[in-house]
């Protein structure tokens, strides 16, 4: 990547709509400008909107009026000069106002490269510019808000205390260690085994919350399987219309009319409907067929809808049992018909999960949710409390976790300090790999304020 | 103007204090003719305050220095007068000796110790001046117009540049009490364009031991075992003494409080820094109100003297004061001060202009070591000292330069830390500057460094000898620790079991045991084999087992190391101007460009830089190498 020059691009998703905006930043961005708008004496002010032709520079006709907005370095997104045109939606427009930009001696910003010289300008540190991150590619309410409190910084908010504590156990061994003869009170090193048996707690319980977290992220996949006729279908749209997902393009699944994303407690659970898993020698069957084993092979849970209103079949007996395999719910529908008898699926078999829906109106929808997600979600963390997201922070979590594990052990066993000491300046060097700090110096700093140290 | 040169040298050393001494005895032992110069050969390894050596962490430091062939270790095992094993009761890693000196004494056999190192000349003189052309070093130029002639130069200077003593208001120059400062020295440097601050430091009151009232204080006597600090020493064979531990009190601390105005510090009138770690009574009775007394240490000076040194009670307050203060203190109500204390400021110089070698970037063949850079301590100049002179040796030799790494010693550690981060108060080693810290053990620091003090020719054949012998018996004493087993029929067990009042499975070896809690280094004695016990040591038994002990959390961390070296090896062009890295901000330029680290390593050390400053230098360095 190179990392030189001032850089453009569209910030905004390509495609027509009614505005586009192009965001350029560098030393040369004021400059660039000025060519554009044919106007070298243009000075305007930071952080005001203002309304500006813009000059194609072969033919030195308008293309457009854009409001223009000068950001001036560092306040601004990348730290550096930054100019945002805000033009018409038009691709076209769009494309000859970048060539333009390109003309006057711009480059094109490489992925995330506005982001990288936020970060190196120290505009963002490294776990905000991970939630911008997870902002762009958030896929629900419930992940938007987590990835903007990230932003927010509310993950290094929420470390620093542990930081703290762990530096309140660090100090007084430490110091017990080096100043040896100095005047320090006996008890200074106590209760250590109690304090890290806490901080420990603390930040397992952190780390748990990235399980939901991914889940946040990522999301899940469901397959509806079942035989025709049980209603699979009705019930995969009765699913559907009680969603308030923001329903986007998904990476790596073809957006078909048999697999959607709905909202499940805040989690994505991308549903897929499938075909029949009958043999058949009918060609669009066969592909139907395809389709459905590999929504099977992807799933992480697999729904069996059996018609709840007659007796099991061996179909539905077979199905279940391939169901089973995974995590698996079994959805009893029909349950608004009279014939509906829960005892038909006794045969199903012992120890299944059970639900009975109707998808004609809608009962037993929410339990049938609340169950595909309770075997992925961690705890009794609601919706609104802090997740980690992140498998970096994830990592590292899990890692300060293990070091302060080991010089817990130690603390039993009766060793030196500095063997105790090893694992929590591990512990403290993690946590900086989050948020990006905490030197020697200054822990040497927190023993001189605390202690008379010195003779 | 003198164009011609009184006498021809290698190398000169100019100061003979703690750095000075270990630069010209390693120069000259590495085949340089070396000259020492002087201000005074009676005040050859002078320690300008308490007179002790050693110490957590400063401890650590004379022993690498011994292990790479210096001098220090040698002359306070022959002169210490106290030794006391600090840490005893804990791991190998952070124990350290201390040792109180007498005062004369040391410098008697500091100076007889270069008198005998062949190549190494003691000449007296003040150094005004360098001779310089074209950015390179021709000697140095004396106040009696004498100009010596050298190829290379070290400076370690010590308090003396431009120093400035303080006694409540009275302020005279002086590089310690009734020694002259080095001032035209001084003002050569800074016309030299050197980026000179200023330090400062404080001694206490020597006190009149006669008039003491001993019962009152608490004795503090000497180690039974005292350990030496050098590899070579066998044993300690001169008497030792004990110290006496007393306290201030809430009457001191009044009238100290009353009187701050009168206290240079406190009054403005020393713009110097001074470290938080040695501060003076004035600082700790101020900044910990709550305490009610502080502890003091009587020290004595020597064997055949009487005079005292009040460890603890630092102070530029003035005579009457300090004398008034002292009578306040039970024990000490009819003692008098001989020497009162006093606050010191000097120059010195931003060691962020010196090379891994500690050669000067402004002048070729000048080497800075010591106070003058930024350090405060014997031991920290000393090891400074050491490594200056054999650099100065090497270039001339034109071999290689010799670094350490901050991985395998504290020497490592301090000299990364004052040329990368520079220094905003005077430096002291402490353990926890360095990662590294368990690998550094003290009783370890012969297998770490005395290979390159044999390469480097500081190890003379018997030293070497020793060294090898010492290797091989822990060799096999791990060996033997390793392949002793005893099973539950063997006696041994029964004894074992019984001592240690735990089940040790159907069989164990003696190295397990040695690696349970509570477990003594004497106990496992007992338990070997005759034919090992037999050449075995116990100290050398107690460092096999710390190796056994420590070996796994090493080898996590070695892991970690070689993943962080990787990158940290990474070289940066020297002829790289930081603001073609485009995605640093100007700050992050303008701190590189201070520094002009030599590798990805130094540079994540600049206090200051971002993580993401250091991943778009990191990005660079490596796309740029394609």
């Amino acid at each position: 990547m190179q990392t030189a020059g001032t850089i453009v691009a569209l910030s905004t998703p390509p495609g027509r709509s009614g505005i586009g905006v192009i965001r350029i930043s560098g030393e040369r961005a004021l400059d660039l400008t000025r060519a554009l708008l044919r106007d070298p004496d243009f000075d305007p002010d930071p952080n005001h909107v203002l309304l500006r032709p813009v000059f194609d520079p072969d033919t030195q006709e308008i293309i457009d009026r854009a409001l223009v907005t000068f950001f001036r370095s560092p306040h601004s997104y990348t730290g550096e000069d930054v100019v945002e045109l805000s033009c018409h939606g038009s691709p076209p427009l769009l494309l000859r106002i970048l060539d333009s930009l390109l003309f006057f001696g711009a480059r094109t910003a490489e992925p995330g490269e506005f982001t990288m010289r936020a970060v190196s300008n120290g505009r963002l540190s490294l776990t905000q510019a991970e939630a911008v991150r997870d902002l762009i590619e958030a896929h629900t309410h419930a992940a938007v808000r987590q990835a903007a409190r990230q932003l927010g910084g509310e993950l290094s908010n929420r470390l620093q205390p542990v930081k703290d504590k762990l530096l309140e156990i660090i100090v007084p061994l430490e110091s017990s260690l080096e100043f040896v003869e100095d005047d320090l009170p006996d008890d200074i090193a106590r209760n250590i085994e109690q304090n890290l048996s806490l901080l420990s707690s603390k930040i397992d319980v952190m780390a748990d919350s990235f399980r939901r977290g991914r889940l946040l992220k990522e999301g899940l996949r469901v397959a509806l399987i079942g035989r025709p006729n049980v209603g699979k279908s009705s019930l995969f749209n009765k699913l559907l219309s009680s969603d308030r997902a923001i329903v986007t393009e998904i990476p790596g699944t073809t957006r078909d009319t048999i697999s959607e994303v709905i909202n499940v407690e805040g989690i994505p659970v991308l549903i897929t409907d499938t075909a029949g898993v009958r043999s058949s020698s009918d060609r669009i069957e066969q592909l139907g067929i395809e389709r459905t084993r590999r929504a099977i092979a992807d799933a992480d849970l697999i729904v069996a809808v059996l018609d709840g209103s007659q007796a099991l079949t061996d179909e539905d007996g077979e199905i279940v049992k391939e169901a089973s395999e995974n995590h698996c719910v079994v959805a009893l529908n029909k349950s608004d018909l009279e014939s509906f008898c829960i005892n038909n699926a006794q045969q199903a078999g012992d120890n299944l999960v059970l639900v009975s829906v109707s998808a004609k109106n809608g009962s037993g929808l929410d339990a049938l949710c609340a169950e595909i997600i309770r075997p992925f979600s961690a705890g009794s963390l609601d919706e609104g409390s802090f997740v980690i997201t992140n498998a970096r922070h994830y990592d590292l979590l899990r890692r300060t976790s293990e070091a302060l594990q080991s010089s817990r052990s130690l603390v039993h066993q009766n060793v030196s300090e500095e063997l105790i000491l090893a694992g929590l300046y591990e512990a403290l060097r993690f946590l900086g790999e989050i948020t990006g700090d905490t030197t020697p110096e200054d822990i040497l700093s927190q023993i001189f304020s605390t202690f008379c140290i010195g003779k | 103007m003198r164009e011609s040169f009184d006498e021809d040298f290698d190398v000169i050393v100019i100061g003979a204090g703690h750095a000075g001494c270990e630069a010209a005895s390693a120069s000259a032992r590495m085949g340089c003719q070396t000259a020492l110069v002087t201000i005074s050969l009676d005040m050859i390894g002078q320690m300008s305050c308490n007179p002790a050596v050693g110490g957590i962490a400063k401890g650590h430091l004379v022993r690498e220095i011994d292990a790479l062939g210096g001098i220090m270790g040698r002359v306070i095992d022959r002169t210490g007068i106290q030794f006391r094993l600090l840490n005893r009761s804990r791991g190998p890693a952070v124990q350290a000796p201390r040792a109180q000196a007498d005062r004369a004494l040391y410098r008697t056999e500091m100076r007889h110790v270069l008198e005998f190192t062949p190549n190494l000349h003691l000449r007296q003189g003040v150094v005004t001046d360098f001779v310089i052309k074209a950015g390179q070093i021709l000697g140095i130029k004396l106040q009696d117009t004498r100009r010596l002639r050298a190829k290379a130069v070290v400076l370690a200077a010590g308090t003396f540049l431009n120093g400035l003593i303080h006694t409540g208001r009275s302020t005279y120059t002086a590089g310690r009490a009734g020694e002259p400062a080095s001032i035209e020295l001084a003002e050569s440097l800074k016309r030299l364009g050197f980026s000179v601050g200023r330090l400062k430091t404080g001694t206490p009151p020597r006190l009149d031991g006669r008039t003491i009232d001993w019962d009152v204080f608490e004795s503090q006597p000497a180690d039974e075992r005292p350990v030496p600090f050098s590899f070579l020493t066998e044993t300690i064979e001169q008497p030792q003494v004990s110290c006496h531990i007393g306290y201030t009190n809430e009457e001191v601390h009044r009238t100290i409080r009353d009187n701050l105005q009168e206290s240079p510090l406190y009054s403005g009138q020393i713009k110097g820094i001074g470290p938080r770690y040695c501060p003076s009574i004035e600082d700790k009775v101020v900044k910990f109100p709550e305490k009610t007394r502080h502890q003091l240490f009587l020290e004595p000076e020597g064997y055949d003297t009487y005079e005292v040194y009040l460890n603890g009670f630092s102070t530029s307050l003035p005579f009457e004061l300090q004398q008034e203060l002292v009578h306040k203190m039970p024990g000490l109500d009819q003692t008098k001060i001989i020497r009162p204390g006093y606050a010191i400021e000097y120059d010195f110089v931003d060691p962020r202009g010196l090379t891994p070698f500690l050669q000067t970037s402004l002048v070729k063949g000048l080497f800075f070591a010591g106070q003058i850079n930024g350090t405060t301590g014997y031991e920290e100049a000393a090891c400074q000292g050491l490594l200056a002179g054999i650099n100065a040796a090497l270039s001339i030799q034109g071999r290689e330069g010799f670094a350490l790494r901050r991985e395998e010693s504290y020497i490592g550690v301090l000299i990364d830390d004052l040329i990368t981060q520079g220094v905003d108060e005077p430096y002291r080693m402490f353990t926890s500057r360095a990662e590294n810290r368990l690998n550094l053990r003290y009783d370890t620091s012969d297998a770490r460094l005395s290979p390159y003090g044999r390469n480097l020719g500081l190890l003379a054949d018997s030293d070497w000898l020793r060294f090898s012998a010492r290797r091989d018996r822990i060799a096999r004493i791990r060996t033997t620790l390793l392949e002793t087993r005893f099973k539950r029929s063997d006696h041994e067990y029964a004894e074992l079991s019984r001592q240690i009042q735990n089940d040790l499975g159907d069989s164990i070896s003696l190295a397990a045991v040695s690696q349970l809690p509570s477990v003594d280094a004497s106990l496992i004695f007992n338990f070997l084999p005759s034919g090992v016990r037999s050449s075995t040591s116990l100290s050398e038994l107690e460092t096999t087992i710390g190796d056994l002990l420590y070996h796994g959390y090493i080898r996590t961390q070695q892991l970690n190391n070689e993943r962080i070296r990787n990158q940290s090896d990474l070289p940066i062009p020297a002829s790289l101007s930081f603001n073609r890295v485009s995605g640093l901000s100007h700050e992050m330029v303008e701190r590189l460009e201070r520094i002009r680290p030599q590798n990805f390593g130094q540079a994540c050390r600049i206090p200051g830089m971002t993580p993401g400053a250091l991943s778009t230098l990191l990005f660079f360095l490596k796309t740029s190498r394609n």
